[in-house]
């Protein structure tokens, strides 16, 4: 469904991806780990158009998207719940679930239910359900961690990037993130999933890409990653 | 003393002007952090458009009072359009650029290039604009409003009302709202926020356009006093806080009093000196606005 090949990307004259080529099939999930710079963000951004990518081919779908300006990415089809969360903090919870589903509103994708979807990820976040009409700044971190899966989910999207969804959540709540994204899974949603939180990524996605320093270093099924000598000394916190 | 509600009720109807042009400032900052120092250009133009159009329809048998109504909408779009010539010109580049000084020297110019063709269509000296209400004031205990008046303090609360519902309401205003909070986001969302950025151009030059016809026929059309004006609505804009809608409307009406109480009490001479002094002490102490959180670091 969405193809990176040989994707350069920085910010100026900071080169910081140096030729990633990676594969989110239909239907999977799809993890990338890493330590803190190596440059997952930045993949991220590069695919949704909020950088624009020095060379490489992104394709969503067969379509080439790299290059394209960010609204016109999400319009296509491809949600990104970004790294601190950026919801709007002066709307309320509702707008913002339907500020999600702009290009649905607007013509620019199939309507479908606007409003049963809402219901629904009122069903899978039951705190948001509560606080519909509390304006998203308001929100406790965990709440906007929340929020901003639900927006990106919003859109309907043919593939959805999370950027950290665990950071700075209490185990509990990193717990609760985890068993929505197993079940996003399980109703088939192609995802590629940024995690620190390497042996818990690894334990729900099927397949996983390591990055270090804007290179790929290691790939393969979230299962062949997991008992990778090298993978697990370096990220899953254990040496035997 | 026995003067001062009537000083107070000459400020009111001026001060709801400053407030629609200030309003119109608030609108463009929302959404990319930078002003047209245009607006009173804007203002004035829209006055002489409205004044062409008017004219044009009296003259061809339309009564004054329908004559202005019909006129409002024409001129409300050409506002628009005007406004979009200043993002597209004078603005998008700096903005994509991140150049901090490029805005402002380039509405400033694209200003002055407005007054120009201005004087070469309509010529220097100010136009008496036909006035849809008598002019013959009415009279409350000892004051004394013009019909005009009362009808610029509606038209400028109605106008700032529409765009504020148009902003919680519609899908395109929330759009808008979310552009503001956080452009990034918003473009993740699917919202084109560079025609989000020309847009909140277009609706603050048509603020400022729609300002010109409601005060012209009270005043004159007319650009000799539009970069005073411009500037008065600035200073209005900082004191109610460049992202507090209702601050402006309050820092409005405390310049407009304030002018004319200076104009009665000391000299109309120096009616243009409180606005600026305003500005001053508002810029040194209290750079956020008295209402509003954003700071301008970028003027
Ligand atoms: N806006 C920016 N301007 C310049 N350099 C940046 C910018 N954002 C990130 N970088 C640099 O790019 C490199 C990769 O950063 P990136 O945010 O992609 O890492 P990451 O893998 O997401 O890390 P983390 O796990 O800490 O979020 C880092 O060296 C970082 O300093
Ligand atoms: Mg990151």
């Amino acid at each position: 469904m969405l193809k990176i090949e040989n994707l350069f990307a920085g910010y100026g004259k900071v080169q910081v991806l140096h030729g990633v080529s990676m594969e989110v099939p239909t239907g999977m999930l799809v993890t990338l780990i890493g330590s803190n710079g190596a440059g997952k963000t930045t993949t991220l951004r590069a695919l949704s158009g909020m950088i624009k990518p020095e060379s490489g081919s992104i394709t969503l779908g067969g379509v080439e998207i790299g290059g394209l300006p960010s609204h016109a990415i999400a319009r296509k089809g491809l949600a990104h719940s970004p790294e601190a969360r950026r919801i709007f903090p002066t709307q309320s919870v509702f707008d913002n679930l339907l500020l999600g589903a702009f290009p649905r509103l607007t013509g620019a994708r199939p309507k479908g239910d606007v409003q049963g979807d809402i219901s629904k990820m009122f069903e899978i976040f039951p705190r948001l359900a509560e606080r519909r009409a509390q304006l998203a700044g308001t929100l406790s971190g965990g709440e906007q961690q929340m929020l901003a899966m639900a927006r990106a989910l919003m859109l309907q999207p043919e593939v959805l990037l999370l950027d950290e969804p665990s950071m700075g959540l209490s185990p509990k709540l990193v717990e609760e993130v985890f068993v929505v994204i197993a079940r996003l899974k399980s109703e088939k949603v192609t995802m590629l999933l940024v995690e620190q939180f390497a042996a818990a990524a690894l334990e729900v996605a099927d397949f996983g890409y390591v990055m270090e320093n804007g290179r790929l270093t290691a790939s393969g099924t979230a299962a062949s990653l997991k008992v990778d000598p090298a993978v697990r000394a370096a990220y899953l916190g254990s040496a035997h | 003393m026995q003067y001062l509600p009537q000083l107070i009720a000459s400020g009111i109807s001026i001060g709801m002007i400053y407030a629609v042009v200030a309003f119109g400032y608030q609108l463009t900052f929302a959404t990319s952090k930078t002003l047209n120092f245009g607006q009173g250009e804007a203002l004035a133009l829209g006055g002489l458009t409205g004044w062409s159009v008017t004219t044009w329809l009296i003259a061809h048998g339309i009564g004054v009072g329908v004559a202005y109504l019909l006129m409002i909408p024409i001129v409300l779009i050409f506002g628009m359009l005007q406004g979009a010539v200043v993002e597209r010109l004078g603005v998008r580049q700096a903005i994509k650029t991140k150049s901090e000084a490029g805005w402002i020297m380039a509405t400033i110019a694209l200003g002055i290039i407005f007054k120009n063709l201005a004087e070469n269509i309509w010529g220097r000296d100010a136009l008496k604009f036909p006035s849809p209400l008598p002019e013959a004031a009415l009279t409350f205990g000892s004051v004394r409003i013009q019909p005009m008046e009362i009808a610029i303090v509606i038209g400028a609360l109605a106008m700032m009302l529409a765009v504020e519902l148009f902003n919680r309401r519609s899908i395109f205003g929330k759009a808008v709202v979310a552009t503001a909070n956080d452009r990034d986001a918003a473009g993740l969302m699917g919202i084109n926020t560079g025609l989000v950025i020309a847009f909140s151009y277009a609706l603050s030059s048509m603020a400022a356009a729609f300002a010109g016809v409601l005060v012209a026929p009270i005043t004159t059309a007319g650009v000799s006093s539009a970069a005073v004006l411009g500037l008065k609505a600035f200073a209005v804009a900082i004191i109610g806080g460049l992202s507090s809608g209702l601050g402006v409307i309050v820092g409005g009406l405390i310049l407009g009093i304030t002018e004319t109480m200076t104009g009665y009490f000391i000299s109309t001479g120096y009616k243009d000196v409180p606005g600026l002094v305003l500005l001053l002490l508002v810029l040194s102490f209290k750079p956020s606005g008295l209402f509003g959180k954003a700071t301008i670091k970028k003027v």
